[in-house]
């Protein structure tokens, strides 16, 4: 920055008025300060939603026979009527390198009911503990103890506990229509009961080892009608999605890979909008910052009409003199990023790190599917802390564009001359 | 029967002072028919035994179960057969369902949310089995036709829900024989003025002295290939039973 004797100029015209000079960049500084940061937390917030919602009982990949979804029919299982072999089908997940944990499932809609009160649920039959690996609902039950296979043991919902009255050790009539179109029925002790914080989740499902749901519902154990899937990281899971739709040996019916943006188009969606406001917000932020800027530059050009007037009187051009200030203004930006950048990381490590916990303020938030534990975790976005600077450095130099353009045509005799 | 239904048109036409000639071509009441017809089915109180065959796309079974009735308002039905679910029965009273399971010795009542939900795992919801019986009630019905088809002297009744009825039908079709009041079919619309159902009446033989179809057999449109056909094996009517025969006590009797 020394090369020229104008960038040098300028750059020494920010130690004139310090005071104002730290000031102004401290300005600057708390705007990136503020931009880096409250876009790290909706990152961290989305990341925590698109985590919640893929990891709280759906998988981040869900496989199925295509014809299962939307109906969910009962008879649509992996394989159609003849089943699959789900041992084979879950070694050849674990076996992929992006596959963190897979889980099969059977569904089944019925009736459950204790006493009077009876309520419709969702039947759903898991390897308890492949499931656990997988999913997060089921890791602190909020009461009682996870279900043994072969016990008619099954968990139930907080909500669902709560309207049939029901808790660990009492008994529950579920009925259900069978694969072979019979009144499916049996008597069932309640294991547990656990707490999703999906209140629909909680209200409508049964949970029961899946061997025993195959028995109520005449099902045989190779018919199951999900495998979930978790990936590393939820962003993988689409090119994941496909890589796996390809790799299982022909099961007679087709199958469906869906990765979570296709189950929640939702979610994607309101990720989509929340990136497009981060630009928004660095705008809305810098062009407030704009104009406390280019009022202290005006401020600091006019002081130094007379200097500008000498440097024209000896010969220096309105260029040069336009370019002092513009290096005033590139010098700003930079002690500007210094300084934010000394004030953003510090706390961005800490929020990282170690985020508030907010719980006591505020109970647990339940958006599109995902359970939101209220905490400050900011997310580290590199790429956008370099779109910030970039915006600090245009917003210092457009904020000096028209002290500058002042600056070179203050009238050099007049101006001397003290009119 | 028919005779009957003359003397009494004339017994109207003379009381109303027409004294007239011909007086079988009174314009008929359409509510009074099905009134007529409804009544013809069920008697004021029955008891029969009934194979219920239901075929859909993934499986086909047989069930045969003892029913008794009374009024529109009360019904029991027992399974007999296969014995795996002999003993099951289920209870309609006024709106409500209980369903008696033997196996575990239960019996649950259906919640108002699992009123559209398959019967015994046929094309019969149990909405069907509360709300069937109140036709006239929940429908204005109008007569669309009356005269010859296919040979036979018919009436075709058009019922349109009533504007505080709480049904799930756009509208429903009916057509009924003239001759002996027998129903043959009846058409369920979904709002949208789409067939959804067909049920159709068939084999009208006599039980305990009353014509009856014996055969009951249900389409669901949406389903090709499927249906449920009820066959009546054993009939009888205007039994000495009332209200109290209806209690979950005899629900959970096992014969």
């Amino acid at each position: 920055m020394a090369e020229s004797p104008w960038s040098r100029i300028g750059w020494r015209n920010l130690g004139r008025n310090r005071k104002r000079t730290v000031l102004t960049a401290l300005g600057l500084a708390v705007g990136f300060f503020a931009v880096v940061f409250i876009v790290g937390w909706s990152q961290g917030l989305m990341v925590a939603m698109v985590e919640s919602a893929t990891s709280l009982v759906s998988g981040q990949i869900e496989i199925h026979d295509a014809e299962f979804r939307p109906e969910r029919s009962l008879y649509d299982t992996i394989g159609g009527r003849d089943g699959t072999d789900v041992d084979a089908m879950l070694a050849a997940l674990d076996a992929d390198p992006a596959v963190v944990a897979a889980a099969p499932r059977v569904y089944a809609g019925g009736l459950v009911s204790s006493g009077d009160s009876t309520s419709a649920g969702m039947l759903m039959g898991i390897d308890v503990a492949r499931e656990l690996g997988l999913t997060r609902f089921l890791n602190e039950l909020r009461d009682g103890a996870l279900p043994e296979a072969g016990r008619n043991e099954l968990l139930v919902g907080e909500e669902m506990a709560r309207q049939l009255s029901v808790a660990p050790g009492d008994e529950l009539v579920v009925v259900a229509s069978g694969a072979d179109g019979s009144m499916a029925n049996d008597l069932y002790t309640v294991s547990g009961v656990f707490r999703s914080g999906l209140v629909e989740l909680d209200l409508t499902f049964v949970v029961l080892p899946m061997g025993d749901l195959q028995d109520l519902v005449v099902l045989d154990r190779g018919r199951i009608h999900e495998v979930a899937v978790s990936t590393a990281d939820p962003w993988i899971a689409e090119a994941t999605a496909e890589r796996l739709g390809g790799a299982f040996p022909a099961t007679g019916r087709p199958l469906e890979v869906v990765p979570w943006q296709e189950l929640n188009p939702a979610m994607v969606e309101y990720v989509a909008l929340a990136d497009a406001m981060y630009f928004v917000i660095v705008i809305l932020v810098f062009s407030i910052a704009i104009f406390g800027v280019a009022n202290t530059m005006l401020m600091a050009t006019y002081e130094r009409r007379r200097e500008f007037a000498v440097m024209l009187a000896l010969g220096a051009t309105p260029r040069s003199v336009r370019s002092v200030v513009l290096y005033e203004g590139l010098a700003l930006g930079t002690l500007s990023l210094a300084l934010g950048a000394v004030l953003t990381f510090p706390f961005m490590i800490w929020f990282h790190e170690a985020p508030p916990d907010l719980s006591w303020a505020m109970s647990d938030v339940t958006l599109m599917g995902a359970l939101l534990t209220p905490s400050l975790r900011v997310e580290y976005d590199v790429p956008f802390w370099c779109g910030a600077a970039a915006a600090l450095f245009v917003t210092a130099l457009l904020a000096a564009l028209y002290p500058s353009w002042r600056a070179s045509r203050v009238p050099p005799a007049d101006t001397l001359a003290g009119l | 029967m028919r005779r009957r239904e003359i003397v009494r048109a004339l017994v109207v036409a003379l009381a109303s002072g027409a004294l007239t000639v011909t007086p079988v071509v009174a314009q008929p009441d359409p509510v009074e028919i099905m009134e007529r017809v409804d009544r013809l089915l069920r008697g004021d109180s029955s008891r029969g035994v009934a194979t219920m065959e239901v075929v859909t796309e993934n499986w086909e079974r047989e069930i045969t179960m003892e029913m008794w009735s009374l009024g529109t308002e009360f019904s029991l039905v027992r399974v007999q057969a296969p014995a795996r679910e002999a003993g099951t029965a289920t209870l309609m009273a006024e709106d409500n369902i209980w369903n008696y399971l033997p196996k575990v010795e239960r019996t649950i009542k259906i919640p108002s949310s699992m009123m559209g939900g398959s019967w015994m795992g046929s094309h019969f919801t149990n909405d069907d089995l509360v709300r069937e019986s109140q036709l006239i009630e929940d429908y204005d019905i109008e007569i669309a036709f009356a005269g010859d088809r296919d040979g036979d002297d018919v009436w075709e009744f058009r019922l349109t829900p009533k504007s505080e009825a709480a049904v799930i039908w756009g509208h429903l079709e009916f057509r009924v024989q003239q001759l002996d009041y027998m129903p043959l079919w009846s058409r369920f619309y979904n709002e949208d003025g789409e067939l959804v159902r067909t049920m159709e009446y068939s084999e009208f033989t006599e039980f305990a002295g009353r014509l009856v179809p014996a055969v009951m057999d249900m389409q669901p449109h949406d389903k090709p290939g499927e249906r449920t056909t009820i066959r009546y094996e054993e009939l009888e009517f205007d039994l000495d039973i009332d209200e109290s025969f209806f209690s979950l006590q005899r629900l959970q009797r096992r014969r």
